[in-house]
């Protein structure tokens, strides 16, 4: 598989904490990869070791498959990116403020106006930024992002600050872009919704481990749906129901069942009234992705 | 590259007030001589035969605080806007070198100061030649007062930006260039070897170019410290 970012035991150190640990992050071409991770994870500075703000203590980071600190220059041109908040200059206006980037880019002046287009800017072009909403301001960052067409965008939580129109906004543009400009993207969030709605792979980042890399696909398997039984004398509930063959386990102060058919349920039940326990409730519990990512990351083992 | 981020730095410093004050610093100093010689002008002229150079020499008693307080503001200036919404991370992401981004902003930095040099030779001049000082302009001394202390002050401008673009808390730098500031006022006891004393252009041996070499190695030196700790540093 072709991998547009590939990192190598990647470890990030600040004096005695580690904030990156080890980190084997693959992204594969056309992809959009939802990195995630509660708040301190260490994804805004794995983001930035991707990007050479900060070296790395150990390991090594591949991007278009060349290494990093070989041909940072090369690779930054086809880089574009938005880390934390986004940066600009307010006394400058939105288009002054591409321009400078432009300057340094070497490309024609008509991209300007396109990702003006593109965030919806271009009404508010010649205002100073000083002068915009957050959203706005959001905007106009992925806007710089983007405006030297990166073949790789790396986004970290760009949506944060932003109202859910805001934010629904941001995300279709999003979603719009690998099939419409064949770029790759990486984007970070610590909540799990967001991700789920865009992404295609889903890497999760944990205390600097990452935790979890597959595809949103694999991911939604581990969620699931359980049937859960109460009843009484839960310990003896369960024996029986394991000597009489039906796969359950105790979790919780509740009797968890492993096959999850009709039949399957109404056997487990049939089997506990017979053998006199009293059913307080049979229910089913929707794994949500947030129920799987709270798991992984309270548990903080590896899958 | 360097000439792309050089164009970009000037595009950046726009409505900050920056060029504004390239041309007050030159004006001022040559306004309290307006003042001077407004007020007792007859005096001034009794005081020696060679007009043209004691105003000169009036003139120049002010540069190097000027040029000491200027380097001090457009260098926190500078560094101001790229620190206001963390512009070098931005900055770095680009496809430049950390050495480029280093070299533009003390390029820009060198191109404003010497032109605020060059606006105090001309300043000099026209209120010289108002006050009818004498008819053998002294051209070459005029610019001679107005370069050397900026070549003399370059160890300065290297230091400032060095502390500015480093620093997370901005007092540093502040702190640095009010002492700066201090210091070149007190220039006549300094002893030689201080950098905040050269562009006075005052040593030992009376020889103006000393300071100026003096200026240009240090400055250098100064220079390559700064970038090299710089490119060193994580970017936040
Ligand atoms: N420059 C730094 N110096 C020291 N420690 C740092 C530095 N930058 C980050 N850290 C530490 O590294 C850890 C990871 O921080 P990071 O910003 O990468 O997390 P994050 O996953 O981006 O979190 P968030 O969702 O809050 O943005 C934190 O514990 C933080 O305190
Ligand atoms: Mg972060």
């Amino acid at each position: 598989m072709e991998y547009i970012v590939e990192t190598n035991q990647l470890t990030k150190r600040f004096g005695k904490e580690i904030a990156v640990d080890r980190v084997d992050m693959r992204i594969p071409k056309g992809e959009i990869y939802g990195f995630l991770g509660p708040n301190g994870a260490g994804k805004t500075t794995t983001i930035r070791m991707l990007l050479g703000l900060m070296k790395p203590s150990f390991g090594s980071v591949q991007v278009f498959q060349k290494f990093l600190n070989e041909d940072r220059l090369n690779i930054l041109k086809k880089v574009g990116s938005l880390v934390e908040n986004p940066s600009y200059y307010p006394h400058l206006t939105a288009y002054e403020n591409l321009e400078a980037l432009r300057k340094v880019y070497g490309i024609p002046k008509s991209s300007i106006t396109e990702v003006l287009e593109l965030v919806r800017l271009s009404d508010v072009g010649n205002k100073k930024v000083k002068g915009f909403s957050l959203g706005m301001k959001q905007r106009l960052g992925i806007a710089s992002a983007l405006l030297h067409n990166p073949e790789l965008l790396i986004l970290d939580e760009p949506t944060n600050g932003l109202d859910p129109s805001g934010i629904i906004e941001i995300r279709n543009l999003i979603k719009r872009l690998p099939a419409e400009r064949g770029i790759t993207i990486l984007i970070s969030s610590h909540l799990l919704s967001e991700i789920d709605q865009i992404a295609t792979t889903v890497g999760v980042l944990n205390k600097g481990h990452l935790i979890f890399q597959d595809t949103i696909e694999r991911m939604r398997e581990y969620s699931k749906q359980k049937v859960l039984l109460s009843v009484s004398d839960r310990e003896h509930a369960w024996q029986s129901l394991v000597a009489a063959g039906i796969k359950a386990e105790l979790h919780n102060g509740m009797i968890s069942l492993k096959e999850k058919s009709d039949e399957k349920v109404a056997q487990a039940v049939r089997s506990l009234v017979h053998n006199d326990f009293s059913i307080y409730r049979v229910e089913e519990e929707k794994g949500s992705l947030e129920g799987i990512f709270l798991e992984m990351t309270t548990e903080e083992k590896s899958l | 590259m360097i000439g792309k981020l050089v164009a970009q730095d000037v595009l950046k410093i726009k409505r900050k007030g920056i060029w504004f004050l390239t041309f007050l610093g030159p004006f001022g100093v040559v306004a309290l001589q307006m003042v001077n010689y407004g007020v007792r002008k007859a005096y001034l002229l009794q005081q020696s035969d060679d007009d043209w150079a004691y105003y000169i020499s009036n003139v120049s008693a002010f540069s190097p605080f000027a040029l000491i307080l200027g380097i001090a503001i457009l260098t926190s200036f500078m560094a101001s806007i790229e620190n206001e919404t963390n512009g070098w991370k931005q900055l770095t992401a680009l496809p430049v070198s950390k050495m480029a981004i280093y070299l533009s902003k003390f390029t820009v930095l060198v191109m404003l100061l010497f032109l605020s040099s060059i606006l105090l030779a001309l300043f000099s001049l026209s209120y010289g030649v108002f006050l009818n000082l004498g008819d053998e302009i002294p051209y070459l001394e005029l610019l001679k007062y107005s370069i050397y202390p900026f070549l003399a002050s370059l160890p300065v401008l290297a230091l400032q930006l060095w502390v500015a673009t480093v620093s997370k808390n901005q007092g540093i730098p502040i702190t640095v260039g009010v002492f700066g500031v201090i210091l070149s006022y007190s220039a006549y006891v300094l002893p030689d070897w201080m950098i905040w004393k050269w562009p006075s252009l005052l040593n030992q041996w009376n020889e103006p170019m000393i300071n100026v070499l003096f200026g240009l190695t240090f400055g250098a030196i100064l220079y390559v410290i700064g970038m090299v700790d710089f490119m060193r540093r994580d970017v936040k």
